[in-house]
């Protein structure tokens, strides 16, 4: 087999732990394989060239959310991304902005999707008489089964929040990871909750109405999630509520 | 004793209000009613491309000249229009003022946003901001003339363009104006969810901010040609 290119990397290196440091952008040499995504490569530089490199993974398949990062100006999973797909092999990596650096390309999306949750009370709010543990479920109509699994497909990486415009504009805005878990419980008829319960919550400029419709979350969504639709259907279901 | 000097909240404590709604349909409303007319305007006014006489019978119609004496129609139509397109901007800046970054830091934050995440939408609303920042003070000064002085023709118009100078406001304010609003009208589309077919939706918009502008470019340079040929006091144009 004849020997792959030369990929260049250009990396952001900083070490908040570090009393010292800079932040800093460092250029890496490597030999691109067949088949080499960013993760790949990732794991390689850390292997063989520098074991300080700091940059999150579990999964290696888009299904984890970890490995989300900045490439090439395009905010994505680098287990999702070739590097084949870059003519040039110049490849730059940054941390996903609007999270708290760890170090490296590493952010804690972890702490801000758990007070998104509590704050936005991302789980299910059973009608009060489903609470008897002895009596059978009901059934869920497939449609709305499979509407709820498109919406859970979410993976939480934070792509959404980092391209969005707004958010990083706008600190308290909930991002479209916010209101796309909230369309999702809206739709479950298991929930107890109603339009106007919703609305208390995402019915501000934190919420549907600071949405400025930049679609930065549609446009970057690794898992392709219909951020526009769902953020659409809350605009239109919310500006209907209290007026009633 | 504690050490924590500040605590750092990201949890908003504000609640559901009816005028976040109200607010946000408004902003909508007058922007999709301020496009709709901003077409049409861009039309009628365009009609001095096919000559004099039609223009005349555009502004004739518009001004109500079949119920006038003279035939010629009333200015106050263009007048009390304004002052309503004049409200319509008001409401619509007050609620739009929402979306700007006010604060030096939110503006440094998209800047950087910009420049490290590339979107095209992103950009696309960043041009809308900046047309919208510069409309605040273009459109009053169109209105104002309107309100005050309303009389519209192939001579009169051609002279408030060409003696007037009021070229240097329209050369201006077309470019702001059509990238604003077609921009405008492509985001209220994809926003309330009217359609899910953005891409095509985004060329429509292009090609329309193109026309309008060659559109404008157009008529202006004609009022600057048949104002260059009209004589001092200005007669108004009458058919024959």
């Amino acid at each position: 087999m004849s020997q792959g290119r030369q990929l260049t990397f250009n990396i952001f290196r900083y070490d908040p732990q570090e009393p010292n440091d800079k932040p800093k952008m460092v250029r890496y040499q490597l030999t691109e394989t067949p088949g080499m995504t960013v993760f790949i490569a990732l794991n390689k530089l850390r292997e063989e060239q520098d074991t300080s490199l700091q940059f999150d993974f579990v999964c290696r398949a888009g299904i984890c959310g970890s490995c989300a990062m900045v490439i090439n100006g395009f905010p994505t999973l680098a287990c999702r991304t070739l590097t084949a797909k870059y003519p040039k092999g110049e490849i730059t990596l940054m941390p996903l902005p609007g999270f708290e650096l760890i170090g490296d390309l590493s952010v804690n999306t972890g702490k801000f999707m758990r007070e998104l949750a509590e704050r936005l009370k991302l789980w299910l709010h059973p009608k009060s008489n489903d609470i008897s543990v002895h009596r059978l479920e009901d059934p869920m109509d497939p449609d709305e089964a499979a509407r709820l699994y498109e919406l859970e497909r979410c993976v939480e990486c934070g792509v959404c929040v980092s391209a969005c415009a707004t958010k990083q504009m706008r600190e308290t805005f909930v991002g479209a990871v916010g209101m796309m878990k909230i369309a999702r419980f809206e739709m479950d008829s298991r929930d107890a909750r109603t339009a106007e319960d919703f609305y208390h919550v995402i019915g501000n400029q934190d919420g549907v109405f600071g949405c400025m419709t930049l679609l930065g979350c549609q446009d970057n969504c690794p898992k392709d999630l219909p951020h526009m639709q769902q953020i659409a259907y809350l605009r239109r279901k919310m500006a209907m509520t209290l007026i009633r | 004793m504690t050490s924590i000097t500040r605590v750092h909240n990201r949890v908003s404590t504000s609640q559901g209000h009816p005028w976040s709604a109200k607010a946000d349909r408004l902003q909508s409303a007058t922007g999709i009613m301020l496009g709709g007319f901003l077409l049409l305007h861009m039309h009628f006014e365009s009609s001095i491309l096919l000559g004099k006489e039609a223009f005349y019978h555009v502004v004739q119609l518009l001004e109500g000249g079949m119920f006038s004496s003279t035939g010629h129609g009333f200015p106050i139509v263009t007048k009390v229009f304004s002052v309503f397109m004049l409200l319509m901007v008001i409401v619509h800046a007050a609620v739009a003022l929402r979306r700007f970054p006010a604060q030096l830091g939110q503006w440094r934050a998209l800047r950087l946003h910009m420049g490290s995440i590339n979107h095209k939408d992103t950009h696309a609303w960043f041009w809308q901001l900046i047309t919208g920042f510069i409309l605040f003070f273009l459109v009053p000064v169109h209105l104002f003339t309107m309100i005050l002085n309303p009389e519209i023709g192939p001579h009169l118009s051609a002279e408030r363009v060409y003696h007037d100078n009021a070229w240097l406001l329209y050369v201006l304010l077309l470019p702001a104006v059509v990238v604003h609003a077609m921009i405008g009208l492509y985001r209220v589309a994809v926003k309330w969810g009217i359609t899910t077919k953005r891409s095509g939706l985004r060329k429509f918009a292009k090609v329309l901010i193109i026309y309008l502008l060659c559109l404008g470019t157009a008529s202006l340079v004609s009022y600057l040609f048949i104002g260059s040929e009209l004589g001092i006091p200005v007669q108004p144009f009458v058919p024959e």
